[in-house]
């Protein structure tokens, strides 16, 4: 059943241009499509395969390639399986089109994105800020955003001093590095190397917050 | 009584007006806010403000190493913490390639069945309140408070148990404990008269319960609702049957639903998956000791482990509705981006505001807690 | 244009007033409100402390609506920066004398979140805490614990000068407004005039006044009514 069922999406997608499909384990496929077919193959996969549940639409932020990656997973109670149709926009004039006519529950996740990388959604009928209403930085989902550098600038921390480090301090002793000084996130990329991330952090520069 | 197809009437505009129903409400379950405009007692339009919870989840994730976001990860859904820990868990052995060993599989529903019980219990009594009705709380809090204290009992932590890794589960189940929970089990049913006595048959409940936020089965579909919600309308679809994992394919149990899809219609379905879990938990609890083996495949060294690149997308039954991760990994020992899809992002933005629409005043509180909508989940 | 608020505070000239005065703290101290704000994780662990199983009630606390009939503040957990603005206003409306309570940790130092760019980390740069309760999350009995330290301030405000924290918000009102404003901007502005009450309740000082406050005078507005936007 599953097969006949897995046979029948290669062949309604087989129409669209330049599409791979991957059957990845049961119930997952993946398909890779190019951004101005997905909504080709949304439509399709909704019209003749009965996938009617947008369980998620996630984005991905590659800033080496300079692209960002949607993914829009569908589900079909019919057929018991998920599809994610993945696809690469332009990192610099980020920008899509909505599929709120297709599937409502896109008006939620598409708004969740705009906020939170910047990228707008031409037919969405909200695009305006939800989450982070009193926010005025950068959108803070974005591999540029350097939250630790953020905090480590705005906010104080509590003087920690009890008596026995005290008594340890009077002896000679004492915490090697400080609080303030402890980088655990790197920037950009996920840097794993200490010296790597101690040379980056000197280059940060911190945005606006939450100041209008 | 209610008539129930009421229109509101437009008086003209200088009748209308606005309240905000504001985060510090006991009428909007945890800290969320919801704007109503009003002519009379009758909604006009409502819109979702949300925010007052945002911690930037996704982001802290991307700066811990994989082991260290298994302490954040059941802080996203408060009332229900023990899924997130599980489908994290599975997303990340399943872009490794391995697979958790049966006995801790095992181990793994009861944590989820508990935790399923001991949130609905919770949700009883939050239902109730909107009502008037403040007894249910104290019985649902009082005997939620014994499941908790199972859990502190196998994991150390009543709320947040941080008893899941990828490959399997921390510790081993200490000597007892499946007759203290069969006992418990045990008492739970032995209330089941008292519950509807007291709450699912009284009349003064049903009575402001039915005819409040009816949703039709198109109506659920296209606006992405799913969990006991959708039951409550006559859909029997519920990931443990449809896309399973774990070892629910090995268990009996059956799928509630009720065909009205109304307040009371929903506190049914909640109901009779409790005792659906109860069934679930009794079969675990007859088959674990006869399975024997380890209880983690074993995994690098958590401090230096770089999983592989790859990705993955797994969904699990809360108590609230389908909740799935969605988890990229570049082949570094942090995640390199995780999205949380949580089951109240559909239901306290886009359905409350659709049920919103023409409901009175006094039914919005009953709509958003009969709806389980739980606002840590929305903002992550 | 604001009217000055001209009310002088009479000293008190009975030498026994001290006495009323202990007995005064003893009844307050035997009979609380608390205003539950759900601000974050720690409200799931306030319904058990409350309920039948680990009783508040019998201490003489009881929850409490709205902030201007309540006593103790509870901040349950992490406070996001658009709570942080909503307490600090809810705050100001409650009628002295009022208590803070942080529970968990993250209300101390940032707790899990620490690294978060919308949590604020040191709850006491914003208002003044009484009592901390630690834990990730405190059992209920750490909470009672915590809630009958703070009847014991309040019993012995008079001797240990421990209980009164909220006139520290009066006496030093230019540090904290300068710590809200540096995280809000300098517009930050609430509908209370804490310079009045400071004056009612005879606590000026020279920290209640300084280059925060002057910043404040020149965008305090009056409260305007709120326009319809939907």
């Amino acid at each position: 059943m599953n097969a006949m069922n897995n046979k029948s999406i290669d062949e309604i997608l087989a129409k669209v241009n330049g599409i791979k499909i991957t059957h990845k384990r049961a119930r997952r496929i993946r398909v890779d499509v190019a951004a101005d077919s997905l909504t080709t193959v949304l439509e399709l996969i909704k019209g003749q395969a009965s996938y009617v549940h947008l369980s998620a639409i996630s984005c991905v932020d590659w800033i080496d390639d300079n692209q960002f990656e949607l993914v829009y997973h569908v589900w079909s109670y019919e057929e018991n399986c998920l599809i994610s149709a993945h696809t690469r926009i332009d990192r610099e004039e980020a920008k899509f089109v909505s599929v709120y006519d297709l599937y409502k529950p896109a008006d939620f996740f598409e708004r969740d994105i705009f906020e939170m990388f910047g990228i707008f959604f031409i037919g969405s009928p909200r695009m305006e800020k939800f989450i982070l209403t009193e926010w005025y930085g950068m959108p803070p989902m974005r591999k540029d955003f350097d939250s630790e550098a953020y905090v480590q600038e705005t906010f104080n921390w509590t003087e920690y001093n009890p008596d026995w480090l005290q008594e340890i301090t009077e002896q000679g002793g004492g915490i090697a590095i400080k609080p303030e000084e402890i980088r655990m996130a790197g920037q950009l990329h996920n840097m794993s190397t200490h010296r790597e991330r101690e040379k980056a952090k000197k280059d940060h520069v911190v945005g606006k917050g939450w100041k209008s | 009584m209610r008539p129930e197809n009421y229109q509101a009437v437009q008086l003209g505009e200088s009748n209308e007006y606005e309240i905000f129903i504001g985060p510090n409400h006991p009428g909007i379950e945890g800290n969320y806010a919801f704007r109503l405009q009003l002519d009379g007692d009758i909604v006009i339009k409502g819109t979702a403000d949300a925010g007052y919870l945002h911690r930037g989840f996704e982001k802290l994730m991307e700066g811990r190493l994989w082991i260290q976001n298994l302490a954040i990860v059941p802080r996203i859904c408060v009332p229900d913490p023990a899924p997130m820990e599980v489908v994290y868990s599975m997303a990340v052995e399943e872009i490794m390639g391995i697979q958790a060993p049966t006995r801790a599989q095992w181990i793994r529903v009861m944590q989820l069945e508990l935790s399923r019980v001991a949130a609905h219990l919770f949700t009883f009594g939050g239902h109730a309140a909107t009502v008037g009705m403040y007894t249910p709380m104290f019985w649902g809090v009082a005997d939620r408070d014994l499941v908790l204290d199972l859990f502190e009992d196998f994991t150390g932590g009543r709320v947040y148990s941080i008893y899941n890794i990828p490959g399997g589960v921390r510790r081993e189940l200490p000597d007892g404990f499946l007759q203290k929970v069969s006992n418990l089990l045990d008492y739970l049913e032995s209330r089941q008269d008292d519950y509807d006595n007291l709450l699912f048959g009284n009349k003064i409940f049903v009575n402001r319960a039915k005819g409040v936020g009816t949703l039709s089965k198109k109506e659920a579909l296209e606006l992405g609702v799913t969990g006991p919600n959708l039951r409550a309308c006559g859909l029997p679809f519920d990931i443990r049957k449809n896309d399973p994992y774990l070892v629910y394919e090995q268990l009996d149990f059956d799928i509630p639903t009720q065909a009205a899809g109304n307040a009371m219609a929903r506190i049914l379905v909640r109901r009779d998956e409790l005792f659906q879990s109860i069934r679930i938990l009794r079969q675990v609890i007859e088959k674990l000791p006869s399975i024997k083996g380890p209880i983690r495949t074993t995994i690098p060294n958590p401090l230096s482990w770089n999983v592989q690149a790859g990705e993955a997308y797994t969904r699990v039954e809360s108590s609230k509705g389908e909740l799935a991760y969605y988890v990229v990994s570049n082949g570094s020992d942090k995640p390199y981006r995780v999205h949380v899809r949580g089951p109240s992002s559909m239901h306290a933005v886009q359905t409350l505001e659709y049920l919103a629409k023409g409901a009175r005043l006094e039914d919005i509180a009953q709509t958003m807690f009969s709806l389980d909508a739980c606002p840590p989940e929305v903002d992550r | 244009m604001k009217k000055e608020l001209l009310i002088k505070q009479q000293k008190r000239s009975n030498p026994l007033a001290h006495v009323f005065d202990d007995f005064i703290g003893f009844c307050q101290s035997k009979s609380l409100f608390m205003l539950h704000y759900c601000t974050g994780c720690g409200a799931i662990e306030l319904p058990p402390a409350m309920t039948s199983r680990f009783d508040m009630e019998r201490l003489g606390i009881q929850p409490m609506v709205t902030p201007r009939q309540a006593d103790i503040l509870l901040i349950t957990g992490y406070v996001s920066i658009k709570t942080l603005k909503r307490v600090i206003l809810t705050y100001e409306q409650m009628q002295s004398p009022k208590y803070v309570i942080g529970i968990c940790s993250c209300t101390v130092n940032g707790g899990m979140y620490w690294q978060s760019y919308a949590t604020a980390k040191k709850l006491n740069e914003y208002m003044p805490v009484d009592v901390y309760i630690a834990g990730c999350m405190p059992r209920p009995e750490a909470v009672i614990e915590g809630l009958k330290r703070l009847k014991n301030n309040i019993m012995q405000d008079k001797k240990q000068h421990k209980g009164s924290a909220w006139k520290d918000y009066y006496k030093n009102y230019d540090y904290y407004l300068g710590n809200q404003q540096h995280l809000f901007g300098d517009d930050w502005q609430t509908p209370v005039d804490v310079i009045a009450e400071a004056k009612l309740y005879g606590l000026e000082g020279e920290g209640t006044y300084g280059k925060n406050t002057d910043k404040l005078k020149k965008v305090q507005q009056p409260l305007l009514p709120q326009e319809m936007k939907l």
